[in-house]
């Protein structure tokens, strides 16, 4: 069972967002980014699906800044494999990112691929559906629990009202994956240090993307503040406030 | 004097014993050989003589139980002298016509001290039979859910004391019996063994025969005994009585704040016993079972599963499960879920009173920072302390928040804070993640910055660069992490240009000053306590109010017993004019308020019955003040919040060291200062 995990980097949102010059996209030049935190659940399920009925586990991620680190740290969690894509932006839309990936798992072959089932750079769509378009396999977001049994694959999805429903697809198969069964693991800055000196990340050259289908950004900025709220401490500000507007 | 054939059955149980404790004797020896590397053998002559002295005054077990240590002091110097009251004892069987009954001269005084001696270990000792049997001190007991061994759990602990205490008893008890029937077949007593001669008065009726008898039967109780003993104790607690010697000789002479080098970074830490430091396995040899350990561990005292006690006393029985085994080298024991729970492990505050206390110089906390290092490698801790490791890893500080937002407490300050990246100062303030950060510390933050203001004082922080000084991050065993922020401040502290680095945080003192300098890193390092006082000293401070007030101060773990900070700040509250009203536990002793060790960063165990930190406040309670003084961010947020939870709101208030400074300088706190809310936010 080979299950190999795209890794996208994100703007970390403890900092401020930051619009470049252009107007048109994030300041990526300034900006902080780390792991979109789905694809640590989908991370964390493959390594459990692998720790509990065993498989291998391939890491993949367009090469950019701090990219050898994500791969690293997930090699420390325990996947067997890292492979960085080179020749590709790595701030891509996701139908870009996508066709990128769908070239990457054919080289690589694979019988699962996880990815998380959203990311805060969704502008154009999910990367799952997407994903699994181009490689035109199955693919189910918003799913958990995954269990894999010959060539089938059994997961959880979740409706709307909390209704629950259990699905069996053929494999191979996209999975956007909600949650991971535990709280993703903790990489051992230790580890990841041991790792980097032991370990090795493989490269693997990005087919071209060709003609992707895309929406251009005309403006991007942030959002306009509004007037704010009035806190009102007692009964008597509600009724002055309802007098001058007329209500009573 | 002994019949020939006594003398041959004697020598021969000598032979016999000699060898099979010789064979234990080695057998420690080579168990202790399968642990790690260190260094413990420099400076002997002075190691050697400073143990001698202190176990000669008794100092490492005066330390805590007064009481208790007297009785023990009256059953240490009896034993020690008993060592030449066998050798004539041993003389006395064999030498014909030897006896130093009545022999003048030195001999006088020898039966004088050794009549008094035998009468005080034989008091000791029933005291200390009588305590742990009759009296039953809850100091002996564990908490409900502390691992023990399966032979502590059945009471091998009391078992082994009943032989031993018993053994002391006849021992003692039979040499005694023996002078006075002595002075009894003579027929009169003898000034210099005044006790053995009441004894004797009591025994004078017996018949001649009988007293021969009981001679006989008196002198093997003493020396036939503790012979028979001799392989008894490498399996027992009371081998202490040689190793602790050994122990303290060879104890750790490296700054109490430094942790130890990982020793093998492939596989940082301790899973089984052969991987902690060899002085580390001789400690369970050292440990006497006494609790006084856990008796001070603010996580015992919090009904938790830890006790360093059960920790110590776990290796030795798990050793001894299969001694031959483990000292040949095949297998070894295992350490968390065999010695200690997992959980046990990080109920640890780090703060070192297990280690201060110890009579024998043990360390059952660097061992459990050991565990934590293999513990945290294998990525197996609870949940909330991997977000607080991985908000340190991402952000640099265990607050999640952007390291951009550290500066942002100055922002309320009538004044600017200088920058120490972009131009010199004088004095480069390491301000700290909680002091930084916290909601509850910011105000005490600004009001240090205020009152080194208005002392004139030329200093800066490094407004971008600082990262947490990882001293916590170490403490739970993440030492990649703490090497990883500790090269980042470093870096950036190289490109500043400073004299001298202060700083309020105590854990981030402990660690600058105490761990940087083997990454090469060497600073002085001032904490504002000392600071405050040499500023008020030179007059740069201008204190212009006596406060007239009375409060209490408790000691920060990281400040008091780890480097040893205690008069600084109390010399601060004085010449404001506050009337210091200590604690019962202070200074050395002071009582943990449970943040340390990563504690901070994680949920209290289901277990706990109290948290330390009201524990504490409890303490002060009854001291007939309303003023608890910190000296440690960290603290006030600790603090604050459980004086609701002892129920003292509006009773006790929790005061920052820099209060008072700030009250007698006549200054108004700043803008954006209003007096500290108490904490209520859940500590990142």
């Amino acid at each position: 069972m080979k299950i190999v995990v795209p890794l996208n980097q994100v703007p970390d949102l403890v900092e401020d967002l930051e619009i470049a010059d252009s107007g048109k996209e994030l300041d990526f030049e300034v900006l902080k980014m780390k792991l979109n935190e789905f694809d640590d659940h989908a991370l964390e399920e493959a390594l459990q699906i692998k720790e509990s009925s065993g498989g291998e586990v391939t890491a993949v991620a367009v090469d950019g800044p701090e990219v050898d680190k994500v791969l690293f740290t997930a090699l420390a969690k325990g996947a067997d494999k890292a492979v960085k894509i080179t020749g590709a932006n790595p701030h891509a839309d996701n139908h870009t990112q996508a066709r990128v990936l769908a070239g990457a798992v054919g080289q690589l072959g694979a019988d699962l691929v996880l990815v998380g089932v959203q990311s805060a750079g969704d502008r154009d769509g999910q990367l799952g559906p997407l994903l699994a378009a181009y490689l035109n396999w199955p693919g189910v977001c918003v799913v958990s629990g995954l269990k894999p049994e010959g060539g089938k694959l059994t997961f959880h999805k979740e409706y709307a009202g909390g209704l629950m429903a259990e699905f069996e697809v053929d494999l191979p198969a996209v999975m956007g994956v909600q949650a991971a069964r535990a709280t993703p693991r903790y990489a051992p800055v230790s580890k990841v240090r041991q790792v980097q000196t032991t370990a090795k990340i493989e490269s693997l050259a990005a087919a071209a993307a060709g003609d992707v289908p895309a929406a251009s950004v005309e403006k991007m900025e942030p959002p306009v503040k509004g007037a704010g709220a009035k806190m009102l401490k007692s009964a008597a500000d509600i009724i002055q406030v309802l007098k001058e507007k007329g209500v009573v | 004097m002994l019949t020939p054939v006594e003398q041959i059955a004697f020598l021969a149980l000598v032979a016999l014993c000699g060898l099979v404790a010789a064979h234990g004797f080695s057998l420690i020896f080579r168990t202790v050989r399968t642990g790690q590397a260190a260094l413990r053998t420099d400076h002997l002559v002075g190691r050697v003589v400073k143990a001698l002295v202190d176990i000669g005054l008794q100092k490492p077990i005066f330390k805590a139980r007064p009481v208790v240590s007297v009785f023990h002091a009256f059953i240490f110097f009896g034993f020690t002298f008993y060592l030449l009251v066998n050798i004539a004892d041993v003389l006395e069987g064999f030498v014909p016509g030897f006896t130093t009954v009545g022999a003048g001269g030195l001999l006088d005084w020898f039966n004088l001290f050794a009549d008094l001696f035998s009468a005080l270990v034989l008091t000791g000792m029933v005291f200390f039979l009588l305590r742990r049997f009759v009296g039953r001190p809850k100091v002996f007991e564990f908490n409900k859910g502390v691992l023990l061994h399966p032979k502590v759990a059945r009471g091998g602990v009391k078992r082994d004391s009943l032989i031993v205490g018993v053994f002391i008893l006849f021992h003692v008890g039979g040499r005694f019996t023996g002078s006075a029937l002595h002075l009894a077949m003579m027929g009169h007593g003898d000034p210099w063994l005044p006790l053995a001669s009441l004894y004797a008065q009591a025994l004078s009726g017996l018949s001649p025969e009988a007293m021969e008898l009981g001679a006989h039967v008196s002198w093997w109780l003493a020396m036939g005994l503790i012979v028979l003993f001799l392989p008894y104790f490498p399996f027992s607690k009371h081998i202490h009585l040689m190793i602790a010697p050994v122990n303290l000789i060879l104890e750790r002479r490296t700054a109490r704040g430094q942790l130890d080098a990982v020793a093998n970074a492939a596989n940082p830490g301790a899973g089984h016993m052969n991987e902690l430091a060899w002085p580390n396995i001789l400690h369970s040899y050292a440990c006497i079972m006494c609790t006084r350990c856990h008796e001070v561990c603010p996580a015992h005292n919090a009904g938790t599963p830890l006790s360093p006690s059960a920790l110590e006393i776990n290796k030795r029985y798990a050793i001894n499960q299969d001694r031959g085994g483990y000292a040949g080298g095949q297998g070894t024991p295992g350490l968390v879920g065999s010695v200690i729970s997992e959980d046990a492990v990080w109920c640890c505050t780090t703060c070192y009173a297990c280690v201060r206390v110890c009579p024998v110089g043990n360390e059952p906390m660097r061992d459990i920072v050991e565990m934590r290092r293999r513990l945290t490698f294998e990525a197996k801790m609870p949940d909330e302390l991997a977000a607080a490791l991985r908000n340190l890893d991402e952000q640099g500080n265990s607050f999640g928040e952007s390291n951009r937002k550290r500066s942002r407490w100055t922002k309320e300050l009538p004044f600017p804070v200088k920058d120490a990246e972009a131009e010199p100062v004088k004095y480069l303030w390491f301000v700290g993640d909680f002091a930084s950060f916290n909601a509850n510390c910011q105000g005490t933050t600004r009001k240090v910055a205020q009152v080194l203001n208005a002392a004139g004082v030329d200093f800066g922080i490094m407004a971008k660069s600082e990262n947490s000084a990882g001293n916590d991050a170490r403490r739970v065993g993440e030492e990649g992490l703490f090497d990883s922020l500790a090269d980042k401040n470093i870096e950036a502290l190289a490109k500043c240009q400073f004299e001298e680095i202060i700083t309020t945080d105590p854990h981030t003192y402990n660690t600058l000053k105490n761990e940087y300098p083997a990454k090469g890193a060497t600073y002085k390092v001032t904490h504002y306590s000392e600071f405050l006082l040499k500023l008020i000293q030179s007059g740069e401070i201008q204190l212009k109010k006596k406060l007239n007030r009375k409060a209490t101060y408790h000691d920060p773990c990281y400040l008091g017993r780890y480097n040893g900070v205690f008069d600084a700040p109390r010399k601060v509250m004085e010449l404001c004019g506050v009337n210091v009203v200590e604690m019962p536990r202070n200074r050395e002793n002071s009582f943990c308020c449970g943040a340390g060790g990563g504690r901070v960063w994680m949920k209290d165990h289901e277990d706990t019955t109290q948290r330390p930190s009201v524990n504490r406040i409890l303490e002060a309670v009854g001291l007939g003040v309303n003023a608890f003084t910190v000296a440690c961010p960290k603290d006030m947020t600790m603090f604050a919040d459980s004086v609701k939870t002892a129920g003292q709101e509006g009773k006790m208030e929790v005061v920052d060291l820099i209060d008072y400074v700030l009250e007698a300088m006549d200054l108004a706190p700043a803008a954006g200062n209003a007096p500290a809310e108490a904490a209520t936010q859940p500590v990142a």
